[in-house]
């Protein structure tokens, strides 16, 4: 048998050495490895969900990489026969809808007169805008004019946008022909 | 070896949509860069570190008066023959297998040769600070989203193209095509031709100009610098070769000095043992 003769230093020191010689030979090994892992396609295992662009009417197919729960790539959709793979400008930037800073996650409202927004609930934003739409249209409320039926109020006006989609738009003209709303517009005409 | 590929960019069906731009950002997750209004729709003077492709807008007047708004795709060009590769100190920059130029950003010291050789000046330096405050610097430019072609995906302003004013395909499909098109268009834009640089042994992106290279602000013959030639087929070589002959020279004299002692110590113990 070899005998070592070890003070208790001298152990720590080999003991240290050996297990950063071991520490380096590991890494040795698994240099390519790491080294192809850092490199990996950023949409390699991200799960691909398509969409429909929200910005304008054309309704170009999107392609949205998710991993991590985030959203780390979109691109055009080459199976949509809309785009087939492409995308505009802004339709590029469909990422940050959900990754911006500036994204509100949160109701904002800003009472008549004020200069600030407070954070609401959407309890009470449902709840006031309701009362509000109920108390202007009862106010303005037009039954007849010049002798003809109207059944209208000039007080609301509704601004629809791109992002809705076709049972949207149909329920919420629905929505605003019941009320009396003769102005309703859409966002890509103005 | 795979074949060289070419991004082919039309710059005549290009309706300045910026897409291009934006795509690149997305892919390669670079911040945005906001600008002062440069007077006219061009968001950015020229390519940076963070922004690797800009679409230029010139307004020209053309041979019969009338005004021509030109948009122009503007990145790496990925030269064949790289004046880039060539004067990297440190051969951070290679070509890949498809023909593109990339940096590789482990080596890269910073140092800005490649930045300054250019002839296209689509290379910038960014600061970065590690984590003890130290600044240092590192290259950055497009890639031809190398990492994508290595999956059989193409360039993301490629896939993102609406107008097909960029292709991305076989070299000598897209330099035939690019002929062709050029054919097309003689009526409308007499100047028009392939941009495809002979003094840097063409390039990895074509073009289908409407005008003179000048007019889009482009060289119109560029070359890799006289230095850079001389720097990495010259310079580099002979020092090398003079290293070795500085080294050989070092050994022979040691050992020579060594023969040289020996014998000396032998005379000087030939001496101690005749005065035993």
């Amino acid at each position: 048998m070899v005998e070592i003769n070890l003070n208790r230093r001298q152990f720590l020191k080999l003991s240290g050495a050996t297990a950063a010689t071991l520490a380096v030979v590991e890494l040795g090994f698994n240099e390519k490895e790491a080294y192809a892992k850092s490199k990996e396609l950023k949409i390699a295992r991200a799960t691909v969900t398509p969409t429909i662009c929200c910005f304008c009417g054309v309704g170009c197919g999107i392609l949205v990489h998710t991993k991590d729960n985030t959203v780390v790539y979109t691109e055009g959709d080459p199976d949509s026969p809309v785009n087939e793979g492409t995308l505009c400008s802004k339709g590029t930037t469909i990422r940050q809808v959900y990754t911006s800073e500036k994204r509100l996650t949160k109701p904002l409202y800003r009472a008549p007169g004020s200069d600030k927004w407070e954070e609401k609930d959407w309890e009470w934003m449902y709840k006031t805008i309701a009362q509000r739409t109920k108390e202007t249209r009862d106010k303005t409320f037009v039954e007849k004019e010049n002798g003809f039926t109207v059944n209208k109020t000039e007080a609301i006006a509704s601004l629809g946008g791109a992002a809705l989609d076709n049972e949207e738009t149909y329920l919420l003209a629905k929505m605003m022909r019941g009320l009396g709303v003769v102005y309703l517009e859409h966002q890509a005409r103005i | 070896m795979a074949a060289e590929y070419v991004k082919y960019v039309d710059v005549t069906k290009c309706d300045g949509c910026r897409a291009c731009m934006v795509a690149c950002k997305n892919w390669n997750d670079l911040p945005a860069e906001p600008q002062d209004f440069l007077g006219t729709m061009q968001s950015h003077a020229n390519v940076s570190a963070d922004t690797w492709n800009v679409l230029t807008f010139v307004e020209h007047e053309n041979s019969k008066g009338g005004l021509d708004y030109l948009f122009r795709h503007s990145s790496c060009y990925h030269c064949s023959d790289a004046a880039c590769e060539k004067v990297c100190p440190e051969n951070a920059i290679s070509y890949t297998e498809f023909g593109t130029v990339v940096i590789d950003q482990d080596t890269c010291v910073g140092c800005g040769y490649c930045v300054q050789n250019c002839p296209f000046d689509v290379i910038s330096l960014k600061e970065y600070k590690d984590k003890n405050g130290k600044e240092y610097r590192k290259a950055h430019k497009c890639t031809m989203c190398t990492d994508r072609l290595e999956e059989g995906l193409q360039p993301a302003c490629v896939t993102t193209c609406h107008t097909g004013a960029m292709e991305f395909g076989g070299k000598d499909a897209m330099i035939e095509k690019a002929e062709e098109r050029v054919k097309e268009i003689k009526d409308r834009y007499p100047n028009a031709m392939v941009y495809n640089p002979e003094g840097v042994g063409g390039t990895h992106t074509i073009y289908v100009l409407a005008e003179r290279p000048s007019v889009y602000g482009m060289p119109e013959n560029p070359k890799v610098p006289t230095s850079a030639v001389l720097w990495k087929d010259y310079a580099q070589p002979i020092g090398k070769m003079m290293i070795g002959a500085t080294t050989m020279a070092v050994v022979g004299a040691f050992i020579s000095n060594k023969l040289f002692n020996k014998e000396g110590n032998g005379t000087h113990e030939d001496g101690g043992e005749s005065d035993e």
